[in-house]
């Protein structure tokens, strides 16, 4: 439903520029690391897409391959290349503030997608367009609760530390937890990196650690389905709840299969459109947010056929 | 006098005996130094000693295992291998995409050729080309992560009917109630061991490792044996990947990043020299051991990930001094 939204106001608006004189905005986006996720490879590519579809846009596409440095060097080249806004997914929410306050001197606009960064650069920035992971975090934590009907012990299995992604899903998921659901306790969260077969093994000394676990909670299904596969080999995974969150096309298999409870639908093609139609309406002169989140619903069995299945 | 002699003889047997045994000890020192380590986790956690915990960390460690065996003779033989953890994306990526393709049969056979092809592609250059191998398997880990996303497009790869395959018996399976993973580990670890320590093969590889230049003047074919080498580390590194994919039934494209440091970790935690001519099989066995039963206990003692991360390589770095302080008393009181 969203995604027909943002279809039909991006139709609207390219009309509505044509009528109004064929001016066409150069945006340049720097991403973090395409090509290590299926999620940041869709994203590129369902960028470029949008781009295609929209005639009034150019687009310069960076990837910063992961590097702080390499990224900060992006920032600056498209200052100097005078592209009409940019867009960065920072591949650190810090370092890279001081080359964000040199596009906003600059008069370049800058949006920042998927990830947030440091409050202190919230000045220089246009808008965050986004998933808001605090929120899915809590989504999670509801889930967890209605899953063990407000009783248990759970463990959970985090993203890479360091992530703010990976920390806002944690903070989202213990807050709400401790606020709605006091009768679930966190027995131990350890770090599964984003890795299926790290947080396997994470998983599988959880389950020699502890006798009697009602639930898992992973930051991302990728991680999830690892602990249900080491749960699985142990035969302990009818007695666990799995709630993840990013659902992967294995997570939509499980939760078919009624062996993952729920997960949080987040797609890379919904984020890269907001991510394109911000810059585009700040572009436009629009009221924009501050802080763009788009939808992440919850998704469980019962309304499993309302969602496409993942591409990744 | 004679009877005199005697008894100044078994004075000396006996004394030789008391210092064997404390040579003995020291020579295996990373031993020693394994089970003080088990015994003190298993002083805080009544988990750590229970024999699924046992089970549990041996199964984990035999991925890194299975490719340290490998890497170890590569090692002996004078040089290095840094793009194992590469080539254990390469390789998992591509039997976990062609199984869907062409099953499972297809896959396993495909893969173990085309990994064996970058292992000759290393030993090549290495043994042919005499380039530095440090240099040459750093560029091979770019380029085959490289090569892992171009094949990849970037996506996750899974095996679309997991309950259905009998392609999950390397990584979940079971024989004689023994995880498979550990029997594959086990198999190689004592067939190259085998290999190393009684065959011609292996007497050249060390003497190649030991002093390359009076290895050739006795008639070794040097460019051969190292070649070699890098192909039994690519054989290792496709079984690896056999047991990695089948364990998790897909992969991601960066899954084996980092592995090369945690196998350079077991091997050196073993006490196997770096400087090449030396080292064992059996000792990179227990080094891996070591690695995978301290990253257990820590976990299961409860410690935040950075704690276990800093303590891991603390406990590295002195386990190394030890063994290297130990060595250079044994040399002293040698030449004393």
């Amino acid at each position: 439903m969203f995604k027909k939204t943002v279809l039909v106001t991006s139709v609207l608006l390219s009309t509505a520029t044509t009528v109004q004189a064929e001016e066409t905005y150069r945006i340049g986006i720097t991403q973090n690391n395409v090509g290590v996720d299926s999620y940041q490879t869709t994203y590129e590519s369902a960028f470029e897409a949008a781009a295609e579809r929209s005639d009034n846009v150019d687009v310069v596409v960076l990837d910063a391959g992961g590097d702080v440095a390499r990224q900060i060097g992006q920032v600056r080249n498209l200052i100097q290349q005078r592209v009409d806004a940019i867009i960065i997914w920072p591949t650190n929410g810090q370092a890279v503030i001081p080359t964000l306050r040199q596009a906003h001197r600059a008069g370049i606009p800058v949006v920042v997608t998927n990830s947030k960064i440091a409050e202190a650069g919230l000045e220089f920035i246009a808008a965050f367009s986004g998933p808001d992971n605090v929120q899915q975090g809590a989504s999670s934590a509801e889930m967890m609760c209605e899953a063990l009907g407000g009783e248990g012990q759970i463990v959970q299995i985090a993203g890479q530390p360091g992530y703010t992604t990976a920390m806002e899903r944690s903070k989202g998921f213990e807050d709400r937890l401790a606020e709605s659901c006091p009768d679930v306790e966190i027995l131990e969260t350890q770090p599964g990196d984003w890795n299926r077969e790290k947080a396997q093994r994470v998983m599988e000394n959880f389950l020699t650690k502890y006798d009697d676990i009602d639930g898992v909670y992973a930051g991302d299904d990728n991680m999830g389905v690892g602990a249900l596969n080491a749960a699985k080999s142990a035969g302990r995974a009818r007695d666990i709840a799995f709630i993840g969150a990013t659902n992967f096309a294995v997570g939509y298999e499980a939760i078919e299969r009624g062996e993952y409870y729920g997960s949080i639908y987040q797609s890379p093609v919904d984020d890269a459109e907001a991510a394109l139609q911000t810059a585009l309406d700040i572009l436009e002169g629009k009221e924009v947010p501050k802080m763009n989140f788009f939808e992440t619903p919850k998704i469980t069995a019962d309304n499993l056929t309302e969602f496409d299945k993942p591409v990744f | 006098m004679a009877s005199a002699e005697h008894v100044k003889q078994g004075f000396m047997l006996s004394k030789k005996h008391k210092a064997g045994l404390l040579n003995f000890l020291s020579a295996q020192g990373i031993l020693v130094f394994f089970l003080i380590c088990m015994f003190a986790f298993s002083l805080f956690s009544e988990q750590f000693l229970s024999q699924s915990n046992i089970m549990t960390v041996v199964r984990q460690a035999s991925i890194i295992g299975i490719i340290a065996v490998g890497v170890t003779v590569v090692i002996i033989g004078g040089n290095l291998d840094l793009s194992v953890g590469s080539m254990l994306s390469f390789a998992t990526v591509l039997v976990v995409d062609l199984h869907d393709k062409i099953g499972p049969i297809g896959a396993i056979l495909v893969m173990f050729a085309l990994t064996l092809m970058l292992g000759a592609v290393n030993g090549f250059l290495v043994g042919f080309m005499r380039l530095n191998s440090l240099i040459v398997t750093l560029a091979m880990l770019s380029a085959t992560q490289g090569l892992v996303l171009i094949y990849s497009g970037g996506q996750n790869v899974d095996i679309a009917n997991q309950s259905e395959t009998w392609f999950s018996v390397f990584g979940r399976g079971y024989l004689l109630g023994i995880a498979v993973p550990v029997i594959i580990f086990a198999l190689l670890a004592i067939i190259v061991q085998v290999v190393m320590s009684i065959t011609g093969y292996g007497r050249r590889i060390f003497a190649i490792g030991g002093n390359p230049v009076a290895a050739v003047y006795s008639g070794i074919r040097k460019n051969w044996c190292v070649f070699s080498t890098y192909l039994i580390s690519a054989f290792c590194v496709a079984c690896a990947a056999l047991v990695l994919g089948s364990r998790v039934m897909g992969s991601q494209n960066n899954v084996g990043q980092g592995y090369e440091l945690l196998v350079l970790a077991g091997i050196i935690l073993g006490g196997t020299s770096l400087l090449g001519g030396a080292g064992s099989i059996w000792k990179t066995v227990i080094g891996v051991l070591i690695l995978g039963f301290i990253q257990n206990g820590l976990l299961l003692l409860g410690y935040p990930y950075y704690t276990q991360w800093l303590v891991t390589w603390v406990i590295i770095i002195l386990a190394v001094w030890l063994d290297l302080a130990n060595k250079r008393k044994r040399l002293l009181t040698r030449h004393s």
